[in-house]
């Protein structure tokens, strides 16, 4: 009796990461394990032991379903799960990073592992605007107000706050071996529209000096080694050879008493299985590129000036790749070296409606990097339904469209003054990456 | 205490105007910035009623997780989950300990955690409304006859297939178990170690039970010889048939289908003798807020909760069989198959000679593994040149113990395993049936030499 039998493939990144190399398969499937892990908490025999002692998730999957991204909570009495809140206080740290918070660090966990209080809940409720465009169309937006409640260890005093949802994985190695040269000549370059992108300078745990940024959504992280091993310690309390203390404020006494297994609970064979796993996904093929609605949709999206940023060709040096994430790239469709990620992963004022007023070493509170497109039209298959911008404020694409202000401004113009019809073509565009 | 009803705690405060360097010119820079925005709440904007938090131990994977949570949190305003996550060897010990480390809900697919459990006083007797809800499934029941738990899910038992990959090689979709013993599945068949996979104890006891012990380890014996051993860890059934290193994986339906919901292009079916393994719920006696965790025990077993399983990255069988109203008629329903006689598989009858099981099958069938592929190969060959290899045949399959010294409860103690966890056993024992099947594969091997095979 046969119970149910294959579907039309949905494009997941999973399935990116099937290769016939024995080694490779066998060191992408260590990582994509690991990436699917459910973080036991110590004292355990679990190999996966240590999750905590303060925790957001107890797996990486949690907040990046499908290998997707996360969403906000849609009412205030519902949890953060595939979102995050970034704390900080005035200042900056040894290293020019964001000052963490006395008592609650850099990051707030709302979840503490069995004696340990977690460090409070978040509650998130919106507050919708409407937007007119000059055709009359009305859009509803809406924005976050964030309140923290529940305090575990005392007040938290003024705080800087940047909510966060779980980022898409798509096509990191990529962009990991996009050249740094090709960064800095791109900032350098002129553009329309007073666009001017600027390269983060983040501080690089492994080479100990500052780098140039170019992951999270602040171009916070310098590479994808150091953008996972940051996520795990943060978000689960797992250490590492990059981060190798527990998430524990000097305010946080039963955090510190916590057992731990072993130091590091991630070795560096595990973050390099799961580095590699994440560097072998690539972007989803786009869908119906040749359609004429998507093909007019295209030319919209450069001639409304998006491309400036979300820029549709990268080089990548495959060598680099090679020898930085210790495996060979995926396959890039088109011409080789090239890649089409929609973004410069540089940082760009967004204007006043997108800002955490939060700064993160050279982005300030109005900054925020270009987020790659590829594989945004994947998002709703993924894991719906798809929410979109830093804190998933955006319900639609053309939400975020009609957030985007600052040096995106004119762009923005541009797009609400297409009309019905070509708005309609530039997002099926956008849904065909 | 209603569950619904939240507890209010004091107010929060969101600053504190005391703190050290509160009239710094930076910190009074950057909070006229962030009090303008968005993110930021004035103080006292920031009152809510505290949360009460249900400490669920459990080992279903994150699909499962997040879609429950967010149910359940939908459902329950106030009730929060936390999810302790451990495998069921693990989390026998840990709710095992004084104080059970604050757990209330255990929430796993391991019926000898549950049992060991049971009989260690770790739990607390059910008082939900199980209207709707049946005592048994086949020859499985659902539902603890002292109350302490009840099953919230089942999975079948069966073969993921790659349909294309069957046509090239001209074989047909399995029926049943004994069609897998076919030589044209040699090579083909991945097949997770016992020993080391929790769920494949129990598969390896359905055609134990449905032809026998000689019977149905012969068939194991032929199976095992056909098939690519897996062992725990990062590789999937699914995936050995799903990028073409096998054309048929045997596993348990949900992996299959939440692969299936992913992309992979692998189909499942079901054999005519088949089982269930239930996954069940229990409190436990140490639960600190049983109103909170009847809460989400009633939940899961509610129609919403029921409902969430068949979801496609979920996709486990509803232990309500309402819930089986809403789905294609194409489905597969465990409670009409059942009717129709195909779940007979009797769980408590196999429960206590399960880590027997698995502990024989690797000293029989895996440790010599090559080996025991190179004879079944050359049986085939021979049978198939018309040679009569009986007594060849009849060696290797062969099971080095007794049935009569398997229903021994003592033996069976001894190897006593929990899903997942190591395996048991005396050396000696288990070194005796390695030695047993050498010699039962120099029988065979001298057998076919005679045979001239």
């Amino acid at each position: 009796m046969l119970a149910f039998a294959p579907t039309p493939s949905t494009v997941h990144a999973q399935a990116r990461a099937a290769t016939p190399d024995d080694e490779l398969r066998a060191t992408v499937q260590r990582g994509r394990a690991l990436f699917r892990q459910n973080w036991v908490i110590a004292p355990s025999d679990d190999r996966a032991s240590g999750l905590g002692p303060l925790y957001n998730r107890i797996s990486c999957v949690a907040c990046h379903a499908g290998g997707g991204r996360g969403r906000p909570p849609e009412r205030a009495d519902q949890r953060l799960r595939a979102m995050l809140i970034r704390l900080s206080v005035p200042g900056r740290d040894a290293h020019g990073g964001p000052r963490p918070h006395p008592r609650y660090g850099d990051q707030l966990n709302e979840e503490g592992v069995p004696g340990v209080a977690g460090e409070g809940r978040a509650s998130i409720d919106w507050r919708t605007l409407q937007r007119r465009l000059p055709d009359g169309t009305t859009v509803e937006l809406r924005r976050p107000r964030i309140t923290l409640t529940e305090p575990g260890y005392g007040a938290f005093g003024p705080v800087l706050m940047s909510p966060r949802i779980g980022s898409p994985l798509f096509g990191l190695g990529l962009l990991d071996a996009v050249p740094e040269a090709e960064l800095l000549r791109l900032a350098a370059a002129p553009r329309d529209d007073g666009v001017r992108g600027r390269v983060n300078r983040v501080w690089s745990v492994a080479e100990g000096r500052t780098v140039v940024g170019r992951f999270g959504w602040k171009a916070n992280a310098p590479d994808l080694r150091q953008q996972i091993a940051a996520a795990m310690s943060g978000d689960l309390g797992i250490s590492s050879t990059l981060f190798l203390t527990q998430n524990c404020t000097p305010a946080q006494a039963a955090c510190r008493a916590a057992p731990i297994t072993a130091l590091p609970e991630l070795g560096d064979a595990d973050l390099d299985d799961l580095m590699r796993y994440l560097a072998r996904l690539g972007a989803p093929p786009r869908r119906d590129a040749d359609a004429p609605e998507v093909a007019r949709g295209e030319l919209r999206f450069v001639a409304a000036g998006c491309a400036a940023c979300h820029r549709p060709a990268l080089p990548m040096d495959a060598g680099v790749f090679a020898a930085r994430l210790g495996v060979p790239p995926p396959v890039v469709p088109d011409c080789a070296g090239v890649i089409a990620p929609y973004t410069d992963l540089l940082l760009h004022d967004l204007g006043d409606g997108l800002a955490d007023h939060r700064p993160d070493y050279r982005a300030g509170g109005r900054d925020w990097r270009t987020t790659p497109l590829w594989g945004l039209g994947m998002a709703d298959a993924l894991d719906p339904p798809a929410r979109y911008l830093h804190d998933g404020r955006a319900r639609t694409m053309e939400e975020a469209i009609l957030w985007h202000d600052g040096e995106a401004r004119a762009a923005r113009r541009r797009y609400e003054a297409l009309g019905v019809s070509g708005r309609a073509e530039l997002l099926a565009f956008l849904r065909s990456l | 205490m209603n569950p619904l009803k939240p507890v209010n705690r004091p107010r929060f405060r969101h600053a504190s105007p005391g703190a050290p360097g509160a009239n710094s010119p930076a910190r009074r820079h950057v909070l006229r910035a962030a009090l303008a925005s968005a993110c930021v709440l004035p103080i006292g904007r920031a009152a809510r009623a505290t949360t009460r938090t249900v400490r669920v131990l459990t080992a279903y994977p994150d699909e499962v997780l997040s879609a429950f949570e967010a149910g359940f949190e939908r459902a329950h305003p106030g009730l929060h989950v936390q999810w302790i996550w451990r495998m069921p060897h693990d989390a026998l010990p840990y709710l095992s300990e004084p104080g059970q480390h604050g757990v209330d809900v255990y929430w796993s697919a391991s019926p000898r955690t549950y049992a060991a459990l049971a009989n260690r006083g770790a739990l607390r007797r059910l008082t939900i409304d199980d209207a709707g809800l049946p005592e048994r499934i086949g020859a499985t029941l659902l539902a603890d006859p002292a109350g302490y738990f009840r099953a919230t899910e089942i999975a079948g038992y069966g073969w993921a297939y790659d349909a294309a990959a069957l046509g090239k090689l001209g074989l047909a979709v399995p029926r049943d178990w004994p069609d897998l013993a076919a030589p044209g599945w040699a090579g083909r068949i991945a097949l997770p170690i016992p020993a080391r996979v929790g769920f494949a104890p129990v598969m390896v006891d359905l055609p134990l039970q449905a032809w026998g012990w000689e019977r149905g380890w012969a068939l194991w014996s032929e199976i095992a010889g056909n098939a690519r051993l897996l062992d725990r860890g990062a590789t999937f059934i699914t995936d050995e048939v799903g990028e073409g290193r096998a054309a048929l994986g045997l596993t348990i339906d949900f992996f299959a289908a939440s692969a299936v919901a992913r992309g992979a292009g692998i189909a499942f079916g079901y054999p005519q003798h088949n089982g269930v393994n239930p996954g069940s719920i229990a409190i436990t006696a140490g639960a600190t807020d049983v109103a909170a965790a009847e809460a989400f025990v009633r939940y899961v077993l509610s129609a919403d909760g029921q409902a969430l399983l068949t979801t496609p990255t979920i996709r486990k069988l509803p232990v309500r069989p309402a819930a089986y109203a809403a789905q294609p008629a194409a489905g597969f329903n465990p409670f009409a198959a059942a009717a129709a006689g195909g779940l007979d598989y009797d769980n408590d009858a196999g429960r206590p000679r399960l880590g027997l099981i698995a502990a024989l099958f690797q000293q029989w069938l895996v440790l010599d593994h090559a080996e025991l592929t190179a004879l079944w190969r050359r049986v085939h060959d021979a049978e198939a040149a018309g040679r009569d290899v009986t007594a060849a045949r009849a060696a290797l399959s062969a099971v080095p113990l007794p049935a009569d010294a398997a229903r021994d409860p003592a033996l069976q103690r001894a190897f006593e395993q929990i899903e997942g966890g190591a395996a048991g056993g005396p050396a000696a024992v288990a070194d005796g049936w390695r030695n047993a099947a050498r010699v039962s594969r120099s029988q065979a091997a001298a057998a076919l030499e005679a045979a001239g095979a």
